[in-house]
């Protein structure tokens, strides 16, 4: 198997075929579209009620940080383009990598409303294609996950 | 704790009087737990075992052991305590940890 990730002495090389990028390129895009409309429910997953005991704090908590998360989700996204499919991430484009990648998965599972006794691949499953996409995006995931662990310290 | 670390404790705790003066008191390690408020990660059906830990590391400097603890504590009893402090450091960790897609929330150790 040819891994996508792979450590580095400065970061971690990435080495996506054009096909695959084709394809990622195309659900960054439409996870920057949902991101930036903001209006689908399952988007939720992103950004859960920062407290359980006091609506009215959880409320003040998203107003003080929505906007800056969102930000952040758009920038990550932009930074994964800038490099494209072939290049070495260094440690703020393994985060923007991570967390986008991370991100479309939850967005993705929400949708399916997968839960712990999810079993990979049904293709009867009316959704197959979009199941096939979230474990692909987890496929990546774990590979860069495993690539980058090198970067953590101890 | 090491097992050197635990016997020096144990030995302290029997060597020492039952009640110490104030000043003492305030010397020994105060437990995270009895700080004021808690960072919780909740369990969920989508994020990875690894990738957890991995942020366990990341963003709290956790030894591979103690975030692999955290993140089989998050799975097996559904929430665990990743981190705590005053409010200001809670609400910076949660977002940290949204910012990861972790399930987060905060609460007050005093109740």
């Amino acid at each position: 198997m040819s891994w996508r990730f792979t450590p580095e002495s400065t970061g971690v090389a990435v080495g996506l075929a054009d096909k695959e990028w084709k394809t990622l390129a195309a659900v960054l895009d439409q996870f920057r579209e949902l991101l930036m409309i903001g209006a689908d429910p399952n988007l939720m997953r992103l950004q859960p009620p920062a407290r359980l005991d006091d609506a009215e704090a959880a409320q003040e908590y998203k107003a003080m940080t929505g906007d800056q998360l969102l930000r952040g989700r758009l920038e990550a996204i932009e930074l994964i383009e800038a490099g494209g499919a072939r290049t070495t991430l260094d440690d703020d484009a393994v985060a923007a990598w991570m967390q986008t990648l991370n991100g479309i998965r939850l967005y993705l599972g929400e949708r399916l409303g997968l839960d712990a006794n999810y079993r990979p691949v049904d293709k009867d499953h009316p959704e197959a294609p979009v199941l096939a996409l979230y474990e692909w995006i987890g496929w990546l995931l774990e590979q860069l996950i495993e690539a980058a662990s090198h970067t953590l310290s101890s | 704790m090491t097992a050197d670390a635990v016997d020096a404790a144990t030995t302290a705790v029997m060597t020492v009087p039952t009640v110490l003066p104030i000043t003492e008191r305030t010397n020994y390690p105060i437990d995270d737990i009895d700080r004021p408020w808690l960072v919780i990660v909740w369990d969920d059906p989508v994020n990875l075992m690894s990738y957890v830990t991995f942020v366990f590391r990341k963003l709290f400097g956790y030894s591979k052991e103690k975030a692999h603890r955290l993140m089989m504590q998050v799975h097996t009893e559904g929430r665990a305590v990743v981190s705590s402090g005053p409010k200001e450091k809670a609400e910076m960790d949660v977002f940290r940890l949204h910012e990861h897609g972790l399930w987060a929330t905060m609460e007050s150790g005093q109740r």
